[in-house]
């Protein structure tokens, strides 16, 4: 068969395999799609530390100088941070050059808004109508701008976080850290975050240079060496952020990862306490959130995957948090984004207010194990088996937003194919392990026999 | 109508147009793919357009696993010394030399710090058009450096090459407009080293061009008040990337373009003899200049690149043409219009005379330059077709067509550069040269409709 290059090109951006799919030419179009779209205007572009960054930025800076706009190279800073700035300083938009967690030889283009937020998909439409006609608007070349470069551009964003923190408290108690920046552009900002905050730290994989010590996801499996440094440093937490900086999971003092779905979880509970408001999350979030939010008395908006749906959820109904289950934290406060330094912030002011170890704390929300796992399945026979699932489970109290989710008292499922590779993703949530993978292995096989049937 | 040209040694176009970003990384891409592994220098003139451009070349550049010498805003003569200092692959300037600022051109440059011969120039072009470009997956970053003030070794190299003592003896007053090109503040340091005083016009680059960067009488009248005003003894105007100069004497008379290279080669090929090689479209004043010296002429294609390459083939001692562009086998291979100024400088400090006094050394003959505006697809058949209009003449094809007469010599050929015919024609008669060319215009005018 002939080998196929992948060039994905979705609601956020686009992504492919440099020297493959994703070339200098590719990116420079996007560019000029964007500049047409956006219109003349300043324009901020970031990257993260992938060794085809500057490659893929010199494509995309012509692109925006020949549409007449005028780039402002911020360089390497966390996604969150480029979002915060676009909206800020009043920028037309902003271009990431970022694959966030694909592996280093992908790379790929993200497109933010005037408002600081990833294109809606409404917009993400009108940017693809351009992109694929293919008519650009290039200025003539007396219009053409000089890029500009703005070195600081971070600080403007911790300064904002440590405005809404309680600084002094979280100072008092000097906490000892280790973070691991996953060789991400969280290593630009987390430390000095944490320095403000009055931390003693211990820093891994900061190192810039484009190598990637271990995969970003900040699953378990990728937290070995943070686990090991947080017990010889008798450290009272770790971090651990994602490339992008946008998602943040927590390692206990016992040096115990404790999952990417427990940093949301803790983050609801914390500022819950500090202010009510409705509460966001997408369809995967663990059941906790529920819990909490009736404790609270205020109501959960679940929405489909994807950030920029539960962004539009935070801002049309007023949440004072939400976020993904996967580590994105979204504290509207500061930025309605996910953002791994918003969320480091928020744990140390919980610990500080809460005077117990992490792993106490976390044991009170630890009730739900949520389980994640995926099968093959071609996208044409994924979508009828869904209609197939959705038939037998009428009766049962199912969501239909985004895949299916069938919810019970105490546990439930969620079945949604990829958008982006032949597979369908399974979660399951309940109050033990066992039941959990009960539940996904159940699902499996009754989707295998379904697909049987349907070929 | 889009303009866009190809000729051997790059692409030109207008910005927006043609020039696009994609354009410039599809070329770029293909000249990366064609160029061995090693460092390839990129430098622009001083067009707004040029950062835009050089992006885009530089990313295709880096996508093909090129390390990249961003030399900023550099004049074509000294990227191309550039390239052997650095033992750089190759090179691309970013400039459309004479053009007007909304017009812009990758020129690619090879190892030799030559515009790219012939057969390099088809290669590209093939893999262009075919479209497969050698990106590397990038598992390291190639360097992007920063080699801004680059112009300190080739000015040094340079005043090595010429009789700087003498020059700075003379203590002559120049006058200089280098239109805000590339050039733009570099001469103060070049003129300097020769112990001149300066007087500079249009020194800033920034790409703002007063008039068009092309050196020609037209656009010389600031210089020639200023010449005139401070008593200076020359008078030089650049274009836009220090590839060609024209000269205003003494006395203020803007000289036309194509005095600057039998004014050179005057006093050049006393020092240096060898063949002298010109383009069709040139003067014949340099006929008498290379018989004083006892050199041949070898006459050739429009163009540097092939008037270098022929040089380096036939071992000339420079090759040059009436736009005002020489290239100085002793000084490089490239059209470099500070070597030319220092010479200039040098003959007139060596021969004790002033510039009015060299030029009128020169045969006295008239030469009446034309064109007309021509669709792209007709500009060879309409080329061909004038060719009735000499049944029993002297003819040379080997670009456009050049007609040897009595008296006379008239050259008709399609511009490399825009979608122009280009008619020029020479006679010691300044009525018959007049004549010669309005025949032809009259003609392909009929031909237009």
């Amino acid at each position: 068969m002939k080998k196929r290059f992948p060039l994905k090109v979705s609601i956020s951006g686009v992504r492919g395999i440099i020297g493959e799919s994703l070339t200098p030419q590719i990116a420079a179009r996007f560019a000029s799609a964007f500049g047409t779209y956006l219109g003349p205007g300043q324009v901020l572009v970031g990257q993260d530390t992938r060794p085809s960054g500057t490659m893929l930025k010199k494509a995309v800076l012509s692109g925006l100088l020949a549409t007449g706009c005028q780039p402002v190279e911020v360089g390497v800073l966390p996604i969150p941070t480029i979002l915060f700035l676009t909206r800020e300083k009043q920028v037309r938009g902003a271009v990431v050059i970022t694959a966030s967690h694909n592996p280093p030889e992908w790379n790929g283009l993200k497109f933010i808004g005037p408002e600081g937020l990833y294109l809606r998909r409404s917009q993400v439409e009108e940017f693809l109508d351009i992109f694929h006609q293919g008519e650009f608007t290039f200025v003539a070349a007396e219009r053409i701008k000089a890029p500009l470069q703005e070195k600081k551009a971070g600080e403007l964003h911790l300064e904002k976080i440590l405005s809404r923190l309680k600084v002094k408290a979280i100072r008092r108690r000097g906490f000892r850290v280790v973070a691991d920046c996953a060789n991400g552009a969280g290593a630009t900002l987390l430390p000095q975050l944490l320095r403000e905050l009055g931390c003693e730290t211990l820093l891994i994989n900061t190192d810039l240079s484009g190598s990637f010590a271990h995969q970003s996801e900040p699953v378990p499996e990728n937290l070995k060496e943070l686990s090991r440094r947080v017990k010889e440093f008798r450290a009272d937490l770790g971090l651990a952020q994602d490339a992008d900086a946008d998602r943040l999971a927590l390692v206990d003092e016992r040096g115990r990862p404790l999952g990417e779905d427990l940093t949301l979880i803790l983050a609801v509970a914390h500022v819950l306490g500090k202010k009510r408001g409705p509460v966001a999350v997408n369809l995967s979030a663990s059941m906790a959130i529920d819990e909490l939010a009736a404790r609270y008395r205020v109501p959960v908006i679940r929405t489909r995957i994807g950030e920029i749906n539960v962004v539009e959820a935070i801002l049309e109904q007023g949440a004072v948090i939400g976020g993904e289950g996967n580590g994105g934290v979204i504290w509207p406060e500061i930025h309605p984004c996910r953002d791994s330094l918003t969320a480091a912030g928020l744990m140390l002011e919980m610990l500080a207010e809460n005077q117990k170890p992490l792993s106490e704390t976390a044991a009170e929300f630890k009730k739900y194990h949520l389980l994640k796992d995926k099968m093959d399945c071609p996208a044409e026979l994924a979508f009828r088996a869904l209609v197939e699932l959705r038939r037998r489970y009428q009766s049962e109290n199912i969501s239909t937003l985004d895949g299916i989710k069938i919810s019970w008292p105490d546990s439930w499922v969620h079945i949604r194919p990829s958008n982006t590779e032949p597979i369908i993703r399974l979660l399951a949530e309940s109050r033990s392990p066992v039941r959990s993978r009960r539940l996904i292995e159940n699902f499996k096989k009754e989707i295998k026999s379904i697909i049987r049937k349907l070929a | 109508m889009k303009l866009l040209k190809l000729n051997i040694s790059g692409v030109r176009g207008i910005v927006g147009q043609t020039i696009t970003p994609e354009l410039v990384i599809d070329f770029a891409s293909a000249f990366g793919t064609m160029l061995p592994a090693g460092k390839v220098l990129a430098g622009r003139d001083s067009r707004k357009s040029g950062l835009m451009v050089q992006e885009a070349a530089v990313s295709a550049l880096l996508s093909t696993g090129h390390e990249v010498v961003n030399l900023g805003i550099c004049p074509t003569p000294i990227i191309q010394f550039l390239v052997k200092q650095h033992r750089a692959a190759g090179a691309i300037a970013i400039t459309a030399g004479h053009n007007p600022a909304e017009w812009n051109a990758l020129n690619f440059i090879n190892s030799q710090g030559t515009y790219l011969n012939e057969f390099q120039g088809s290669e590209l072009l093939d893999i262009y058009h075919l479209g497969h470009f050698a990106h590397q997956k990038l598992k390291k970053s190639p360097a992007v450096v920063n080699e801004l003030n680059a112009e300190e070794v080739y000015f040094s190299w340079l005043s090595r090459r010429l009789r700087t003592e003498e020059i700075s003896r003379a203590r002559f007053k120049v006058v200089v407009d280098p239109c805000n090109g590339a050039g733009a503040g570099l001469v103060n340091k070049f003129f300097q080293s020769l112990g001149c005083e300066l007087v500079a016009v249009n020194n800033e680059p920034s790409g703002y061009f007063p008039h068009e960067p092309e050196p020609r009488p037209r656009n010389a009248g600031e210089v020639s008040s200023l010449v005139r005003a401070t008593g200076a003894s020359v008078g030089f105007l650049l274009n836009s990337d220090v590839s060609r100069v024209s000269l205003v004497a003494e006395t203020g008379e803007t000289l036309s373009e194509e005095y600057t290279l039998p004014v050179v080669a005057g006093y050049y090929l006393e020092q240096q003899p060898g063949p002298v090689i010109t383009s069709l479209s040139t003067s014949r004043m340099i006929e008498e200049v290379a018989a004083r010296s006892r050199v041949p002429v070898i006459r050739t294609r429009v163009g540097q690149s092939a008037l270098v390459q022929t040089m380096l083939q036939e071992d000339g001692a420079l090759a040059g043409e009436g736009s005002g562009g020489l290239a100085l086998r002793r000084f490089q291979p490239a059209f470099d219009g500070f070597a030319v100024m220092g010479l200039v400088l040098e003959a007139m400090a060596v021969k004790q005379k002033k510039l009015s006094e060299l030029v009128k050394a020169l045969p006295r003959y008239h030469i009446v330059k034309d064109k007309i505006v021509c669709p792209p697809h007709r500009l060879h058949s309409l080329v061909a077709e004038t060719r009735k209009l000499y049944p029993r003449a002297e003819i040379n094809l080997l670009d456009g067509l050049h007609v040897t007469l009595k008296e006379a010599w008239v050259h008709i050929r399609a511009s490399s550069t825009e979608p122009l015919i280009r008619i020029i024609a020479e006679s010691p008669s300044a009525t018959r040269a007049q004549l010669e060319v309005d025949r032809v215009v009259a003609f392909l005018n009929r031909l237009l409709g």
